[in-house]
């Protein structure tokens, strides 16, 4: 990082378009920004700080998309659009410098060395917003509504709710869908075709657990679901107790959209 | 009709959890160990992964296998599902993605061939009914017809015949209805008949697949004689011969009121258990032979060293290495590196030197790792330590314990 440039903090509406805009911004006027926020994240925002906001531009962010690929290949540009998907709080930063050093690189050789710390960084945060779209291959739980519709609640730690379309397309066919992100507000609805975005405006769902009010779920629906909860716990081993490896592999924050692990529903 | 499907699924899901086939104990995650690409679903109190409904289709049972919960001669509820209630179970389990497919499993009812054909009928309710697409891993029955067992490997994708017992002697003596040859011959004829499929399938892509996710099997462990030794034997054979994807250890739990053929445990052999998960990684990930892990003079793991520990302690002359220059294959032999980390270290080290800060960012076991290999910024001495020096060191900070399952 060049001495002496001016700290600014960038404001953009939060989308990837608002964020490389934000990049092309910076680059454009030679500033050092302090930060990334997104104006919808609701952080405070210090007042000692120069601030810019960054209205997304199309244009300008592919820009920095397109050079982003053609230097280190189009793996590579989407490597980093799922590393801005991480929850973790200092990644747009950690992309921020990855992509100085990039375009100080003109033949890109400097992220084929993973174990640059910079480089490093990157490829964690997308490598757990990747492992937790596998998880959540698992962890989705639909509940059938009396109007024959699948709806299921889910709140990861990352931005990855239309990662999820693919695997669901495939194992549901054509059987319409709804896999809503309590905490980003915001969903996919397939339709048995095409999938759309979503947000709910009257949510008839439950925050805390993921349930529907009794008249909008099918009439089978409660009876699977205690099935479920019967045969979850009927096949823990109980002379083999392991709940240290359990918590890592399914940790706490993930339990309360899953049916079997709601307490007052064990045998 | 629905307290009954309920009072099935308890007794017949209770029966089938000691088949420990789904979990992944003494391998779980972490430490760059090329896991499985299965999902999991959820995990159960004791820490295993629940990706499939894993049940049997009836718990009553003509024969009397003396390690079995299932045999005859206990006194316990018995169930029997229909072929129409588990295909439908299943199927409502998997929109609600709660599960990723079966596993179906069985006592034998009437005959094997009864049970057999039982089984067959659930897939084929659940493939051409329901058009279920998911996972499905199926028992064959011992003694069962090729011909059932053919239809078996149509319909699912992954087929596997317990050994459970690892000589033939001490499975006659504990299951007088068995021998070897009832485990063998099927698990020959699917291993053959998935051969021809894969040739088949290369001449004419719609040709039938024949369980295209392979065999596998599982031994009990604990509950006979046979040494460490005997069981890797085996199972490396199995993986050569039979082409079988997994080998499943169980450690022996009494699950009956004590047998005079059977050894009194208050405890599951656990420790041993994982051991064994540890060394069948090392043959499956790691190019070990299993008899570089152990031989007849060396006939047990080590409880107290997981086995890639207590190989290279008795191979010094391979250490140090040298991470900068040293084939792949023995960088895969370093205690505290996994295969995660010995790709990362091949595909970087022409960028530069891998040190220290290196190692620790991709998560190299140092404690570990620090005996076996040169390193400029490590302390010279810790290298040139002896085998017995290093495992007293080891062993005192508490490494290469089993509370560490995700070892190497
Ligand atoms: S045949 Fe299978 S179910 Fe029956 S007693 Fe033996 S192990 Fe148990």
């Amino acid at each position: 990082m060049k001495p002496n440039r001016e700290k600014v903090a960038y404001v953009f509406d939060g989308s990837l378009e608002g964020f490389y805009t934000a990049v092309f911004m910076a680059f454009r006027d030679k500033t050092e920004p302090s930060r990334f926020l997104a104006a919808n994240a609701g952080q405070q925002i210090p007042l000692l700080e120069q601030l810019r906001h960054a209205p997304a531009d199309p244009a300008l962010a592919a820009r920095v998309d397109l050079g982003v690929a053609k230097r280190s290949g189009a793996k590579n540009a989407c490597m980093l659009k799922l590393a801005f998907r991480s929850g973790q709080e200092d990644v747009l930063l950690l992309i921020w410098r990855y992509l100085c050093r990039l375009f100080d690189c003109p033949d890109g050789s400097f992220c084929r060395n993973m174990l640059d710390p910079d480089v490093w960084d990157v490829l964690q945060a997308a490598r757990r917003v990747k492992r937790e779209v596998h998880r959540f291959h698992g962890f989705v739980r639909f509940r059938k509504t009396a109007d024959g519709f699948w709806f299921a609640l889910i709140d990861p730690d990352n931005d990855i709710v239309d990662l999820l379309i693919p695997h669901f397309r495939g194992r549901y066919a054509a059987r319409p869908w709804v896999i809503y992100d309590a905490r980003r507000n915001r969903g996919i609805w397939y339709d048995g075709k095409k999938s759309h975005d979503v947000v709910l405006e009257n949510k008839a769902f439950s925050l805390s657990d993921g349930t529907l009010p009794p008249a909008a779920v099918a009439d089978d629906e409660e009876h699977y679901c205690r099935l479920w909860q019967h045969y979850y716990h009927s096949v823990s081993i109980a002379q083999r107790p392991n709940q240290r490896q359990m918590k890592a592999a399914m940790p706490r924050r993930y339990w309360k959209y899953l049916p079997e692990k709601q307490s007052g529903h064990r045998q | 009709m629905k307290e009954k499907v309920l009072q099935k699924l308890r007794v017949l899901a209770d029966a089938a959890k000691y088949d420990v086939s789904c979990s992944s104990s003494g391998s779980s995650g972490g430490g760059g160990s090329t896991r499985s690409a299965g999902i999991c679903h959820s995990f159960t109190e004791d820490g295993r992964c629940i990706s499939l409904l894993k049940i049997l289709f009836t718990n009553h049972c003509i024969y009397d296998c003396t390690y079995c919960v299932n045999r005859r001669s206990n006194d316990r509820p018995r169930a029997a599902f229909t072929a129409k209630e588990l295909a439908g179970l299943t199927g409502e389990f998997y929109r609600r993605n709660y599960i990723e497919g079966l596993f179906l499993s069985s006592g034998v009812m009437v005959s094997p061939d009864h049970t057999m054909e039982r089984l067959n009928e659930v897939v084929r309710i659940l493939r051409q009914q329901y058009r279920f697409g998911g996972y499905i891993h199926m028992k064959t029955i011992p003694g069962a017809d090729p011909l059932l067992v053919q239809e078996a490997g149509l319909l699912a994708d992954r087929l596997s015949v317990n050994i459970e017992i690892p000589t033939e002697q001490q499975l006659i003596r504990l299951a007088p209805e068995k021998n070897f040859s009832s485990v063998f011959r099927p698990m020959d004829q699917i291993n053959r008949e998935a051969g021809i499929s894969r040739q088949e399938r290369k001449k004419h892509p719609k040709a039938p697949r024949f369980a295209p996710a392979g065999q596998s099997t599982q031994l009990i462990v604990g509950a006979t004689p046979e040494t460490d030794f005997t069981i890797l034997k085996l199972a490396s054979g199995l993986y050569r011969q039979q082409q079988l994807k997994r080998v499943y250890y169980s450690g022996f739990m009494p699950v009956n009121s004590h047998d005079a053929r059977l050894p009194a445990l208050q405890k599951p052999p656990l420790v041993r258990e994982n051991r064994l998960y540890q060394a069948d990684w090392l043959m499956r990930f790691y190019h070990f032979r299993f008899d570089e892990i152990l031989d007849e003079k060396n006939s047990q793991l080590d409880l107290q060293l997981d086995p890639k520990l207590a190989h290279a302690l008795r191979n010094p002359q391979l250490f140090p290495v040298d991470l900068d220059k040293a084939p792949y294959e023995l960088i895969l032999r370093v205690p505290g590196i996994g295969v995660r980390s010995a790709r990362i270290i091949m595909a970087n080290r022409r960028h530069g030197h891998i040190g220290l800060s290196q190692l620790k960012r991709m998560g190299v076991a140092l404690n570990r790792a620090r005996y076996f290999i040169c390193c400029r910024e490590l302390p010279a001495a810790a290298a040139s330590l002896y085998p017995e020096q290093i495992k007293q060191r080891l062993l005192k900070k508490g490494e290469g314990q089993c509370r560490q399952l995700a070892l190497f």
